[in-house]
């Protein structure tokens, strides 16, 4: 996507890619606060892509597709929360279970309802609206980077603040953090830690939907693991952004900003589009043990 | 547990009630999404033995399961995760058909223990990548492997799609293998091949570095309390190290041996789910090399029933990705062991 009607596209094209980063980064910045792991991501953002796009289409309503779109990733996060943290299950492998049904549940519907496991295209229904404010328009830099966005990427903006407030001006963000710093002791304070745990996770099946619906609805089209590791990403955006929102917001920029580079250069440089697609692992692989080192260095110094 | 019989009594109890549920969701889906579901749940279960060749396709995906199951076990018994099997699947088989392709006139032993022998090599220095990041600087294994893994699945798809497509093929896959490299095949029409007999020396091996040797010993011991594993003297390092390096080793095996006995060429994509039922097979056998054997049959048995059910009714293979994910669910759950636990004191 080069929008040439901007004349950063590149800066443009990246807050559109940072989107299921930032939120999906979010959604599982909780979990990690809460003291969870949590590699369901991806498999969250997979069934919120589905399920939105999917419900929007029934209803023939872009809003009523994301409410129940969204609804059923959190009742899918629900059950993976409930399992883990009640029947005490082992919290990767269980995640590793959210994505597999992932892949599964959605082939299977897909199969079942439409005859193919290919891509499913709808017409009938809106796209994603794009905010605009022509009074802004006229402001150079601004207007072309932070204008002509669809909703859900203010939305994230939104979040990643209403988040940080939460996390860190409120009692029960701190009470979050605290269950993630010392399970044990939140429970002799008399408050019922795995009860947090469980809102984390059903926290992050929000989040990680509406990265999902950002870009099924954006095109009004479900494709096959139209995720696309982003889940994974998300993950390392949280370690690289220091386990906070702001930076998360700054990290999933750096992704995205590297991916759209990298979208923007295949109309000079002809690179073949596998490794495109190996691109992303290869950066978040080699950024991850590029900060683990320097942590360990300073750890040495200090 | 002080009674070691009733120890594995409550872990086999807790496995099976997880199969049954895995077994129920399966009929219960088969009513939900088949028209005919009562031939769809026939087809599901009677299926894989319906002939020799059902049966036979069917033993024979037992051996990649048992190549996978063998290397998760030994991440796990260190307390390791690998998440990155499927890239390791894929490079071992891959890197098995190169090293055919390169070397095509040799006489076949040879030709096939050299394909073997490159392939567990650089799958152990794949996996091993990640425990040296860990090692070093304490870099999470579990998510290195699987980006390491991911990256890995799209560079060998370039290369079998690109320059070393056999352009005499309507297939996505490299040139055949020459056919003294083929493994032979005992049990015609179906692919199961001499592997088997790999797998199950595989098996016998594991478990004598596991349980036999000192090695195994210091592996399981740092894997069980690391701290009390650095008290007895043990280098901890080592052992974040070199379980990574086995784990490697086996599930590139896992896709050599699959190249080498059952496609003769390297198919994109082919290893497609080995490397994740790999890390189930490992749960149901609770990391016990001899147990492997018996999870890998009931996974290959899971996909070869989906896969009649698919070919002879009117649902899709997806449908064992679901049954999958319930005994990812469950099957480590200690909820459901506990309960098995205190009858069992009882």
């Amino acid at each position: 996507m080069s929008n040439t009607g901007f004349s950063f596209p590149v800066i443009h094209d990246a807050i559109d890619i940072m989107t299921p980063f930032l939120l999906a980064g979010i959604g599982g910045l909780v979990t990690e606060l809460s003291g969870m792991l949590n590699i369901a991501l991806e498999g969250l953002i997979l069934l919120g892509a589905f399920f939105s796009v999917i419900f929007a289409s029934i209803t023939g309503s872009l809003f009523l597709g994301l409410l129940f779109g969204v609804i059923t990733t959190m009742f899918i996060a629900f059950i993976f929360g409930a399992i883990t943290i009640y029947l005490k299950a082992n919290e990767f492998i269980t995640a590793i279970a959210v994505n597999l049904l992932a892949t599964g549940l959605t082939a299977v519907i897909s199969f079942h309802f439409f005859g193919t496991k290919g891509n499913l295209v709808f017409d009938n229904f809106a796209r994603l609206p794009v905010f605009d404010l022509p009074a802004l328009d006229s402001i150079p830099i601004i207007g072309d980077i932070f204008l002509g966005h669809n909703i859900i990427v203010y939305a994230g903006w939104l979040l990643v603040f209403v988040f940080w407030f939460v996390l860190y001006k409120t009692p029960y963000g701190l009470r979050l953090r605290g269950v993630g710093l010392n399970f044990k002791a939140m429970s002799a304070l008399g408050l019922n830690p795995k009860k947090y745990r469980l809102e984390a996770i059903v926290i992050s099946g929000f989040t990680c939907a509406l990265a999902g619906a950002s870009l099924s609805l954006n095109i009004g089209a479900y494709v096959p693991n139209i995720s696309s590791g982003r889940g994974w990403i998300a993950l390392v955006v949280i370690y690289l952004g220091g386990r906070t929102p702001l930076g998360i917001l700054i990290a999933s920029f750096i992704f995205a900003l590297a991916e759209s580079f990298s979208n923007y250069a295949q109309g000079f440089i002809n690179i073949p589009a596998d490794f495109i697609l190996a691109f992303p692992y290869i950066i978040t692989v080699v950024a991850l043990v590029l900060v683990s080192a320097i942590k360990k260095r300073q750890q040495k110094i200090s | 547990m002080k009674d070691s019989r009733n120890c594995s009594t409550v872990q086999l109890s807790g496995v099976l009630v997880t199969l049954a549920a895995a077994a129920v969701v399966v009929i219960v889906s088969i009513f939900i999404l088949s028209k005919t579901p009562f031939s769809t749940i026939y087809y599901f279960f009677i299926g894989p033995f319906a002939n020799k060749y059902y049966l036979g396709n069917m033993l024979n995906s037992v051996v990649p399961l048992i190549f996978t199951g063998l290397g998760i076990s030994f991440a796990f018994k260190a307390s390791m995760f690998n998440l990155g099997g499927e890239g390791q699947v894929y490079a071992g088989g891959f890197i098995a058909a190169s090293v055919a392709l390169l070397i095509p006139s040799l006489p076949g032993v040879i030709g096939i223990f050299l394909s073997l022998l490159v392939a567990a090599v650089c799958g152990a220095l794949i996996a091993g990548l990640s425990g040296f990041f860990k090692m070093k600087w304490n870099t999470d294994e579990l998510i290195t492997s699987f980006l390491i893994s991911n990256a890995l699945i799209y560079t060998i798809d370039f290369f079998i799609t690109g320059p070393m497509d056999d352009p005499t093929n309507n297939l996505l896959a490299t040139r055949k293998i020459a056919s003294q490299y083929h493994l032979l095949r005992i049990f015609p029409p179906s692919s199961l091949n001499i592997s088997v007999i790999i797998a199950i020396l595989a098996v016998i091996f594991s478990f004598w570095i596991l349980f036999k040797t000192n090695h195994g010993y210091e592996l399981r011991l740092s894997g069980l309390n690391s701290e009390f594993a650095r008290y007895g003297g043990i280098n901890i390092g080592k052992y974040i190290f070199l379980p990574m390096l086995w784990s490697g080793a086996f599930n590139a095996l896992a896709g050599a041996v699959s190249v080498l006995g059952t496609t003769h060429c390297c198919i994109k994509g082919f290893s497609n789910g080995v490397g994740w039922n790999g890390i189930a097979v490992a749960l149901i056998a609770r990391n016990n090399p001899a147990a492997v054997v018996p999870a890998a049959l009931f996974f290959a048995f899971i996909e070869a029933g989906a896969n009649s059910a698919m070919i002879n009714a009117d649902v899709t293979i997806e449908i064992a990705s679901i049954v999958k994910a319930v005994i990812f669910f469950l099957i480590t759950s200690r909820v459901i062991y506990n309960s098995f636990r205190r009858k069992a004191l009882v």
